[in-house]
């Protein structure tokens, strides 16, 4: 069976082009990316975000058939809008929905973030001032508080993956400043995975994004080394001895 | 790339499959050339029987939708039960929902295997699948019905999708070799959960005909949608054909 190292079941916003893109070109052999779209508008709006809570129930239920070792809810405001309770919620409805592990780009950005030590961040998303509002509280609640926010500002979840990895490695460079120990790039239609290398050298911290967060959450719940070494640190750490713990015997469904 | 018509610099082939598949995804990816992607949507399905298709089509719709709110150049229907299970024509009735809802070019796995024999001049083909005898005979009558003779016929009797997904690609290439008859033009190996791509190249040398697979022919016929004209080697004859001069004119 494909996946025989770890099946992940991908829930994408339907609009969202550049997750699954950017998943399958960093899977190694042995590892699947099985995805179900999340129904939902284009525009981001409050209402789309916390309809796409419910919306997400059908997609669980959808790639559950795959028998996933690691179910991922791909999108960050999607998962931080209404707070880390209801981003807990999500991910433990759809953990019982599936059978499987899982993690929330919200939590895993929390997550590698808190890893990491980080207390000031410097953040760029794609959002209008509401979102970013709510996202600045939602790392406030886990006590890290961002230092300088920039945006791209568009409403269209669609056209975020317009904007090209060089603009997002300028937004970068542009908006960082040296009290932030470390830039989280928000969003996981932005185009971002190939540019953290090259950002995480040319500014001498930890760089991270949305995809890469969530990928990074993945194969640690698997117990997979995914040998990613050109997209970040935080990814290449996951191949450092011991890095990755393989599940408990019997937990794995992939094998 | 496509002469003529504004050029793009990436496509995306939105890609319909049943819940429980777990190859047809990993096969397409392998496959594509570096400026295509894959986007998915996914229709419940558990058991390959008559019932339980008919079920998920239902669903077609509402899925066909989230991959147009995806933008996606093309849509492809990669089930094969699916898009055959009530025989001539019922491709086409499959197509044209898709088309309505989506407002954008769609196919399926099966109109792409007739696209695919038609094109390699098959007229007289063996049939392989993962189906048991009932989903099976449904397969050689909408063959039969399009026109091809079906010379020999063998499934694997397997209902279970899941389980067609935990077969090793050997399995394609012992049913094939068995049940290859001497005066049939090509080998057909159907089903999207089954693992074919690995043994196309090898079946070929081995019976000295073209091999088309299921996945292998939703593949080529989504990339001669796009408009990709580069021959893609490693999964047989079919998908190095995509330069063909003569592609557009065989499958209209």
């Amino acid at each position: 069976m494909y996946g025989w190292r770890g099946r992940i079941g991908l829930l994408v916003p339907s609009i969202n082009t550049t997750m699954e893109t950017e998943f399958w070109r960093t899977a190694p052999r042995g590892v699947s990316v099985h995805t179900a779209r999340i129904a939902g508008g284009r525009h981001g709006t409050p209402e789309e975000l916390r309809g796409m809570e419910s919306a997400s129930k059908q997609a669980a239920k959808e790639v559950a058939m795959v028998e996933p070792d690691v179910v991922v809810y791909g999108c960050t405001s999607g998962s931080f809008f209404e707070g880390p309770e209801w981003n807990r919620k999500i991910s433990e409805q759809l953990s019982e929905i599936a059978g499987a592990p899982t993690v929330t780009t919200a939590g895993a950005m929390a997550a590698c973030l808190i890893g990491g030590g980080h207390k000031k961040v410097d953040v760029v998303t794609p959002y209008v001032e509401v979102t970013n509002e709510r996202l600045k509280q939602f790392l406030k609640a886990h006590g890290i508080e961002v230092v300088t926010l920039g945006t791209f500002d568009m409403l269209d979840m669609f056209d975020h993956a317009k904007i090209e990895p060089g603009e997002i490695y300028r937004k970068v460079r542009e908006i960082t400043t040296p009290k932030a120990e470390a830039v989280f790039v928000a969003c996981t239609q932005l185009r971002a995975l190939e540019v953290l290398d090259r950002l995480e050298r040319d500014l001498g911290k930890p760089v991270y994004s949305a995809v890469q967060a969530s990928a990074w959450q993945a194969y640690q719940a698997m117990g997979v080394d995914p040998g990613i070494a050109d997209c970040g640190s935080l990814l290449r750490n996951l191949s450092e001895p011991g890095a990755v713990k393989p599940p408990s015997n019997g937990l794995r469904k992939s094998a | 790339m496509k002469q003529g018509s504004a050029q793009k610099d990436s496509y995306r082939i939105g890609l319909l499959v049943p819940s429980s598949n777990t190859t047809v995804e990993p096969e397409f990816y392998r496959a594509l050339p570096a400026n295509v992607t894959l986007h998915t949507a996914r229709l419940f399905l558990t058991e390959i029987t008559p019932e339980a298709i008919l079920k998920m089509v239902g669903e077609l719709e509402a899925q066909s939708r989230l991959l147009a709110s995806a933008d996606v150049d093309v849509v492809m229907l990669g089930a094969t039960a699916p898009s055959f299970l009530k025989g001539l024509g019922y491709d086409r009735e499959v197509i044209a929902r898709i088309e309505k809802v989506a407002g954008k070019p769609a196919t399926t796995t099966s109109t792409a295997l007739l696209r695919a024999l038609r094109f390699l001049g098959a007229k007289r083909v063996v049939l392989g699948s993962a189906y048991d005898d009932k989903v099976n005979a449904i397969a050689r009558g909408f063959l039969e019905a399009n026109g091809f003779k079906v010379v020999a016929a063998r499934g694997l009797g397997m209902v279970d999708n899941l389980a067609v997904g935990r077969l090793g690609p050997e399995s394609a290439f012992e049913l094939a070799r068995g049940v290859d008859q001497a005066n049939a033009d090509a080998m057909v190996l159907a089903c999207t959960n089954w693992r074919t791509m690995d043994v196309i190249e090898r079946l070929e040398r081995e019976l000295g005909k073209p091999v088309v697979s299921t996945t292998q022919v939703s593949v080529w016929d989504a990339l001669r949608m796009i408009g990709y004209r580069r021959e893609l080697p490693g999964y047989g004859r079919l998908l190095r054909s995509l330069a063909a001069e003569d592609l557009l004119a065989a499958v209209a």
